[in-house]
């Protein structure tokens, strides 16, 4: 019979982080980054491999935002219950900064000031505070002749349906723009359907972009701006698309595609290998599922992995565990909710037998906004406000207050809140 | 305003009407039959996919029960590709009363359904899932039927035969001249033109809303419609149907079909067959009844839910729905009302449509003194000759000789780009609905969360739509999802429905699309 007890992992830890998106893994890489032993628990991995790789501080409020530093603080004003009440506009930036430093191979452009706005694979104008540099040519502000690239074989991307809605799509300025699309037919063998990820793999190699390179240049005309599938290479992706510009002599901008998120892979990649230099531990395949507690402490985290239960002792914690689309919240039949690793008080609920959810699709639905309240330590809190425990730091998805994927605000809010729990935690030592 | 000349105008474009329009096509009668949306979207489209063996009435209702007893075996011979021979179970859970297994098999017994009572041990190695606890359990002739294959063979065969199908015609008024109905007033809901049909004969075949049509031509039709609500579970939680074995109640069965097990249903009364509300309580009970036959059910995922409207016909005022028979009549309006050349068939199920159908013809026969003979119990339909039942597996044998030799756009369900065009070709205009009930696009978990977006770029590709009509079709999608699955959101479909939230609203800003 096997011993189901937990085994105490081999180290204590300064901290450990459980999720694996993009709020966890700044908190962790911040940590790490100030010297600490962090351990990350992720059941898989996060929201980086569904979403865009931009980082989106508020796209939308009241309509389309053009500057995001002129609108949070109106915003934050009229939506009390919001994390970015809490989170101020320098903090915001300095989490920009950092992140644009950290994936500095990625070359990302902008800032809080103004947003780009960019093509979704539907043609939508959308607004954006970060891009990476194999993004940036589309941002669709100051104009232009736009040429979109349907690959043969690809299921996740439609460039005449795209391309005729970014002809309509109201731009801030009254840019002009025009598009059209180019259909290639590109060398995949016997294969008919390939994903995102194969387009990927296949553009990193060289006989592969040669035959791209080779039908796309005859039909281009000299000053069009040539958008692609997010799918040009995973860890090659800026060789790839440095090619394309310099070999087709166009400027070439890439748009994400429906999951998997080729680029927010890449993020992912940067981010863990950054992790691991700087000698973090990271285990995916990890669900936390049990706590040790004493003097209002959280002293340790049970994790179910292979093989038996392990408790991972730190003297700091920080959940990043996503919202429901994560599991890092659950409604189960009888409309409880729960935050199920620590059994979290959850906050922005309606009353009792109050609906959840209102008729029309795009109405305001009163579950949308429930999750966990902070502290101003970003620490969760009970009704009363009090921390839950002293040393639990909660970040990204799982916060109350926010509609991210209609704010357009998920990645600024995972990488502001992800950082501000890191620096929270730092202050205590400090 | 353009004329159509015909002899049989049907109206409605249910099981019913799909019927009645080809059994009047193939006695040789030039036909017409409009349909207000797309085929097979009323009752008919709305139920929970029972082939009954007639076992759910061989104590209430033995007139209906008989009627099953000789259409299920028609049909499984006639429409053997719209059937997946599931086999039925009769089981007395702990909760029902054991004493009416014997009732049960005397009624099956006196109205010739073939019932043999089955061990439960050899029960529960056949349907794992079952409770433990049940204490009997009948095999019967039941089996799952797909209403959306079956309307569309109907209605290719009456093509076939000369009929017209015209869906998305609603019927404004009936033309009555000297207490004889000679025709309809239609409109064209796509085109949004109107249109005059005369006819020498009309049958009003609009089921649940065949009350409004008769009302049309002065005449008063009762019918009551009875609200049923189904979920659809995600998998195949059993692979056999199974019923309770006790009289006819709420969430007395689960039907296994395609990629679905679909838990129903209720019956309430109701004002109008366009308004049928699912309540948290209706639902809140299919998720206890499922519980007490398969333990865990509640942790299953609930795909969406909808409500149907039983046709219920009834001569004076009945109060209970479930105490109408569901049998079917036929309503000879210039003996009943002195309005000729109108006739109603209403009441009845899916189940015996084309006996319905039969009955229907037959009188239209009479009143247009003719005498041809009914064949639809010998011929099968498009796609069933050779009387081979569908198979679950069928989408993926179909795949597996040459993996990856095409693009699978809905991977829950299987569906090519081939299959999709082919589907968006079957009758135009199409909306993703449409499409969605032609080949079960969307149908699975995801609930059309990758799907849909690619859809709808191969429907403005296809039928070189332009950006409104593509983007108006995406929203109208995700609304009538919306609808379907917000009252059972809850566990993983609630995860799955979050998802599809950050792909719509997220990454692709579906809200802000251009006007």
């Amino acid at each position: 019979m096997t011993d189901a007890r937990p085994r105490l992992a081999d180290v204590g830890y300064d901290t450990v982080v459980i999720g694996a998106g993009l709020a966890g893994l700044t908190a962790a890489l911040r940590l790490a980054e100030a010297g600490q032993r962090v351990a990350i628990l992720a059941k898989g991995v996060g929201a980086t491999h569904l979403a865009p790789p931009t980082i989106d501080v508020l796209g939308y409020a009241n309509g389309p935002v053009d500057s995001p530093a002129q609108a949070l603080p109106e915003f934050a004003a009229a939506n009390p219950e919001h994390p970015y009440r809490q989170l101020s506009i320098e903090l915001v930036r300095a989490s920009l900064d950092w992140f644009k430093a950290r994936l500095g191979d990625h070359g990302y452009r902008g800032g809080l000031d103004e947003n780009f706005f960019v093509p979704t694979a539907l043609g939508v104008a959308k607004p954006t505070a970060l891009l990476p540099e194999t993004m940036a040519a589309g941002d669709l502000r100051e104009g232009g002749r736009f040429v979109f690239v349907g690959l043969r074989g690809l299921k996740d991307f439609f460039p005449a349906y795209l391309a005729d809605n970014v002809a309509q799509t109201p731009l801030p300025g009254r840019a002009s723009v025009t598009t059209r699309v180019v259909e290639l037919a590109p060398p995949l063998g016997e294969a008919r359907d390939v994903s995102s990820a194969g387009f990927a793999r296949r553009f990193e190699q060289p006989a592969f972009r040669e035959s791209v390179l080779t039908e796309l240049r005859r039909n281009l005309v000299p000053g069009e701006i040539v958008g692609f599938p997010a799918v040009l290479g995973i860890g090659g992706a800026r060789e790839v698309w440095r090619e394309l510009e310099t070999r087709l002599g166009h400027p070439v901008f890439e748009v994400p595609t429906l999951p998997p998120s080729v680029p927010g892979i890449r993020v992912y990649d940067t981010m863990t290998s950054a992790l691991r230099r700087q000698g973090a531990r990271l285990v995916i395949g990890s669900t936390v599922a049990g706590a040790e507690t004493g003097n209002g402490r959280l002293e340790g985290v049970v994790a179910h992995t292979a093989g038996r239960p392990l408790t991972y002792r730190a003297r700091s914690f920080v959940l990043a565990t996503g919202g429901f689309a994560s599991a890092g919240l659950e409604l189960d039949s009888s409309g409880t909710v729960r935050e199920p690793v620590f059994d979290l008080p959850v906050a922005g609920l309606p009353g009792q037998n109050a609906p959840l959810f209102e008729p029309g699709y795009f109405d305001e639905h009163a579950l949308s906004r429930a999750g966990v309240a902070v502290d101003e330590s970003r620490r969760p809190v009970d009704d009363e406000g009090a921390p839950v425990y002293e040393n639990l730091h909660a970040a990204g998805a799982t916060l109350a207050g926010a509609v991210p994927w209609r704010e357009a605000s998920g990645n600024g809010l995972s990488l502001a809140s992800g950082y501000a729990a890191a620096s929270a935690i730092l202050e205590v030592i400090s | 305003m353009p004329t159509l000349e015909t002899e049989v105008l049907v109206v409605g474009g249910g099981s019913t009407g799909a019927g009645v329009a080809r059994d009047a096509a193939m006695r040789g009668f030039a036909t017409i039959l409009v349909e207000r949306g797309d085929l097979a979207t009323g009752t008919t489209g709305r139920f929970h996919g029972l082939l009954h063996s007639g076992g759910r009435y061989a104590v209430k209702d033995p007139v209906a029960a008989r009627e099953c007893v000789v259409e299920n075996p028609i049909l499984r011979r006639t429409a053997a590709d719209c059937i997946e021979d599931t086999g039925g179970l009769f089981v007395s859970t702990r909760w029902d009363d054991p004493g009416f297994g014997d009732d049960f098999l005397r009624g099956c017994q006196a109205t010739g359904i073939p019932v043999e009572e089955v061990p439960v041990a050899e029960v529960l190695r056949r349907e794992p899932r079952l409770d433990q606890g049940i204490t009997r359990a009948f095999a019967v002739p039941d089996a799952n039927l797909d209403p959306w294959k079956l309307v569309s063979a109907c209605t290719r065969s009456a093509t076939e035969y000369g009929a017209r199908i015209l869906p998305y015609h609603r019927v404004l008024g009936l033309e009555v001249s000297d207490d004889k109905v000679v025709g309809a007033r239609v409109h064209n809901e796509v085109a949004g033109d109107e249109l005059e049909i005369r006819a020498e004969l009309v049958i009003n075949a609009a089921g649940a809303w065949a009350g409004q049509i008769a009302n049309l031509a002065g005449c008063v039709v009762t019918v009551l419609p009875g609200k049923g609500i189904m979920i659809a579970m995600n998998h195949r939680l059993v692979n056999t149907v199974i019923n309770r074995c006790k009289p006819p109640s709420d969430g007395d069965i689960i039907v296994p079909i395609r990629t679905v097990s679909v838990i129903g249903t209720t019956d309430v009364r109701v004002a109008d067959p366009d308004e049928l509300e699912v309540t948290p309580g209706e639902i809140d009970e299919m998720l206890d009844e499922g519980e007490k036959l398969v333990p865990g059910f509640r942790e299953a995922r609930a795909l969406r839910v909808w409500a149907g409207a039983r046709p219920l016909y009834t001569p004076d005022d009945v109060t209970d729905t479930r105490d109408v028979s569901r049998t079917h009549t036929v309503l000879d309006h210039a003996k009943r009302d002195g309005v000729e050349g109108f006739i109603t068939i209403t009441g009845g199920k899916t189940t015996t449509f084309r006996l319905m159908a039969e009955h229907a013809v037959d009188t239209a026969c009479e009143k247009l003194g003719v005498n041809r003979r009914c064949r639809t119990h010998e011929e099968p339909l498009p796609g069933s000759e050779e009387e081979r039942f569908y198979w679950l597996g069928a989408r993926v044998r179909a795949q597996e000789p040459v993996p990856n030799s095409e693009e699978i756009i809905c991977e829950c369900e299987l569906i090519t780009r081939r299959q999709l065009t082919e589907a968006i070709a079957r009758g135009r205009p199409a909306g993703l609905d449409d499409v969605r009930r032609r080949v079960r696009l969307a149908m699975g978990p995801c609930q059309g969360g990758f799907c849909i977006y690619r859809a709808t770029g191969i429907l403005h590709e296809f039928e070189h739509l332009d950006h409104q009509a593509a983007n108006s079709a995406l929203l109208d999608f995700l609304q009538e999802r919306w609808k379907g699955v917000q009252p059972i959101l809850h566990g993983d479909q609630l995860r799955q429905a979050r998802l599809d939230d950050w792909i719509f609203q997220g990454l692709l800003a579906v809200e802000h699309l251009p006007e």
